[in-house]
């Protein structure tokens, strides 16, 4: 609180100082494992069986698991898959979501209460898994990109979301925009888009994480191993303990000069290599979305 | 354009000349907005293929799967059996058991979380803290999975590598049933206990400043003007994650589940979307599966129109 900055008592201080090590404390126990996990990745494979679970800094200093990772062909195709589903996904989620959600921002279009009701029926009932697998067999989508891809096609949160954030926009300069003669797309595209444009960013990188994280529907739709994407693959490694997907084919002397690699280094060295790209886009989310809570002090 | 278009032309004898000019009208009313509906096409598309499809294949609940030729209608007896397997009264404890052990334990942690940071004046200590404690709810439950396997491993995982320091012998975490369904609240916390607190420190942060000027005039200290100005202030967003929460009770975390599974401990854990999974896609009981898919279903669905008639007699608006 701004007032009690004037003149702070000792107990006070105290507390201010317990509060600050509680969170400290928080972000010790969320960032931790994971720092742990790249030192593991990154250390001696001769020093790996001896390392603590509290260790943050390698022991000893190898790029041994790394090098195994991304020359693992399983691996390099994941990551691939991983991209391509992501990327083509994103973009039809992006352009679905928002030319629907520009149409159902427009409060004269006719039927629009029925079309809401129409999705918001979705959100509220799901007949469960195996019928959108039997559809997905129907559709003769099996074993392609286009079922994991297609599957979520418009979210229905974040179109609600996005519809919010048109409905703002202001009626009189979409009206100008149809006085000049604008068709609904240059509308969107010169009018609403440019002003929504924090929305759209928002929602384009939800979908981001939303792909790059999906495994349930590519392990059930994708039977071939080979179209698997990476956060699959991770699974079968590390959590199904699948270790011949990964150290088959010698990968590992092959790659170490017969140094044997440490399995735990391994599978450290995937998870960290699964969260990557999360971690790159993660300053992109903390700007747009928690812009407004991220600093202190102004308020309160 | 008026209003005459919905009028229900007919009811009385004078508007009938009308009729065939108000349709026409309508026609012209639709036929204006075209752009908008071509624009709604691909989407209401998806809709329909992969949302409205699936309900319509969920009749299969009611029939026998054949490959070959059209499926037979069987009436109940796939919930029938459903009712009378021990299993599925197992695996709906489990998931009404895990639902309320998050809901209860971990509901009020956000709250705190928000009003610790909401506390911190350092706005580079904030930033910092806001940073990390939100990352976890962007990592998939796989990798979650991953971290947790590691983090809690008997010989070299951090948990019990401190518990050692102590003089405490290793615990198998991940593989004792003592334990695992401490593992999904406590994992379930650590992902989601900073990102849910945004919502809150949205709310706080709204809160008009003159009303804690007030109470330090009168002499209120931190704690007070927490319990006094900043929770009352909560209660409305409180209600309505509270309501959230309640609509996603049946599902209970399949992803976490799925990934934090193993032999040792699967029936302890085992939820209905895992059980589905397990008996349609893996085990080929599509039509059983499907009738424990739909009973789930049916269940979630009440639970979230309730929750959204609560919602708006509590908040005075609905859920959406």
């Amino acid at each position: 609180m701004a007032a009690s900055r004037i003149r702070k008592t000792p107990f006070e201080r105290i507390e201010y100082a317990i509060i600050c090590s509680t969170l400290l404390l928080m972000v010790v126990v969320t960032v931790q494992p994971i720092l742990n996990l790249l030192a593991v990745s990154l250390s001696d494979s001769a020093e790996v069986p001896g390392m603590s679970g509290l260790a943050v800094l390698p022991h000893g200093f190898s790029l041994d698991v790394w090098q195994v990772l991304l020359t693992h062909p399983q691996v390099l195709r994941g990551l691939a898959n991983s991209l391509l589903i992501t990327v083509a996904g994103t973009v039809i989620n992006v352009v679905a979501t928002t030319l629907m959600a520009w149409a159902l921002s427009r409060e004269g279009l006719p039927g629009r209460r029925a079309i809401l009701i129409f999705i918001l029926v979705t959100v509220v009932f799901e007949p469960g898994v195996v019928p959108d697998y039997l559809v997905m067999k129907q559709l003769g989508l099996l074993n392609s990109y286009w079922s994991v891809i297609l599957y979520r096609g418009v979210f229905a949160w974040y179109l609600i979301v996005l519809i919010r954030f048109f409905e703002e926009i202001p009626k009189e300069l979409l009206e100008a925009a149809e006085i000049e003669g604008a068709s609904p797309l240059q509308t969107l595209w010169h009018v609403v888009a440019p002003l929504a444009l924090p929305a759209i960013a928002t929602i384009t990188l939800f979908y981001t994480v939303l792909h790059w994280n999906e495994y349930f529907r590519a392990m059930i739709y994708l039977s071939d191993t080979g179209k698997w994407p990476l956060q699959v693959v991770l699974r079968q490694f590390v959590v199904e303990g699948d270790k011949s997907l990964m150290v088959g084919l010698d990968a590992m002397n092959k790659y170490t000069g017969g140094s044997q690699i440490d399995l735990r280094a391994l599978k450290a060295g995937m998870i960290i290599l699964t969260l990557i790209p999360v971690l790159a886009i993660y300053p992109l989310i903390l700007k747009f979305f928690t812009k407004g809570t991220m600093s202190g002090a102004v308020k309160g | 354009m008026t209003g005459l278009d919905h009028s229900p032309s007919g009811l009385t004898p004078a508007l009938a000349g009308n009729v065939p000019k108000a349709r026409r009208s309508g026609l012209r009313r639709v036929w204006h907005w075209r752009g908008y509906y071509l624009m709604l096409l691909p989407g209401l598309l998806y809709f329909v293929v992969f949302h409205y499809l699936p309900m319509w294949q969920a009749k299969l609940a009611f029939q026998d799967y054949r490959i070959i030729g059209p499926s037979i209608w069987v009436g109940l007896k796939h919930f029938r059996a459903l009712f009378e397997s021990p299993v599925f009264y197992q695996v709906l404890w489990n998931t009404v058991l895990i639902s309320a052990m998050k809901l209860v334990i971990l509901f009020p942690v956000p709250v705190i979380v928000a009003l610790l940071v909401n506390e911190v004046q350092g706005s580079r200590y904030r930033r910092f803290v806001q940073s990390a404690i939100y990352l976890p709810h962007f990592l998939s439950w796989i990798v979650i999975a991953g971290v947790f396997i590691a983090v809690l491993s008997p010989t070299d995982g951090t948990v019990n590598d401190i518990l050692g320091l102590f003089g405490f012998a290793p615990v198998p975490f991940m593989t004792s049933e003592g334990s695992i369904l401490w593992v999904l609240v406590f994992s379930e916390m650590w992902r989601s206990a900073g990102w849910d607190s945004l919502l809150f420190l949205a709310a706080v942060m709204a809160i008009d400043p003159q009303l804690y000027d007030a109470a330090t005039i009168d002499g209120a200290g931190r704690w007070r003007k927490i319990w006094h100005v900043t929770l009352p202030a909560l209660v409305p967003t409180m209600a309505t994650v509270f309501i959230l929460n309640l609509g996603a009770f049946m599902s209970a975390g399949f992803d976490q589940v799925f990934n934090f599974s193993n032999d040792a401990i699967r029936d302890r854990i085992d939820i209905l979307d895992t059980y589905v999974y397990r008996m349609g896609l893996v085990g080929g009981e599509y039509a059983y599966a499907t009738a424990a898919g739909l009973f789930k279903g049916v269940i979630g669905m009440a639970m979230i129109l309730a929750a959204h008639v609560v919602a708006k007699r509590v908040t005075g608006k609905g859920v959406w």
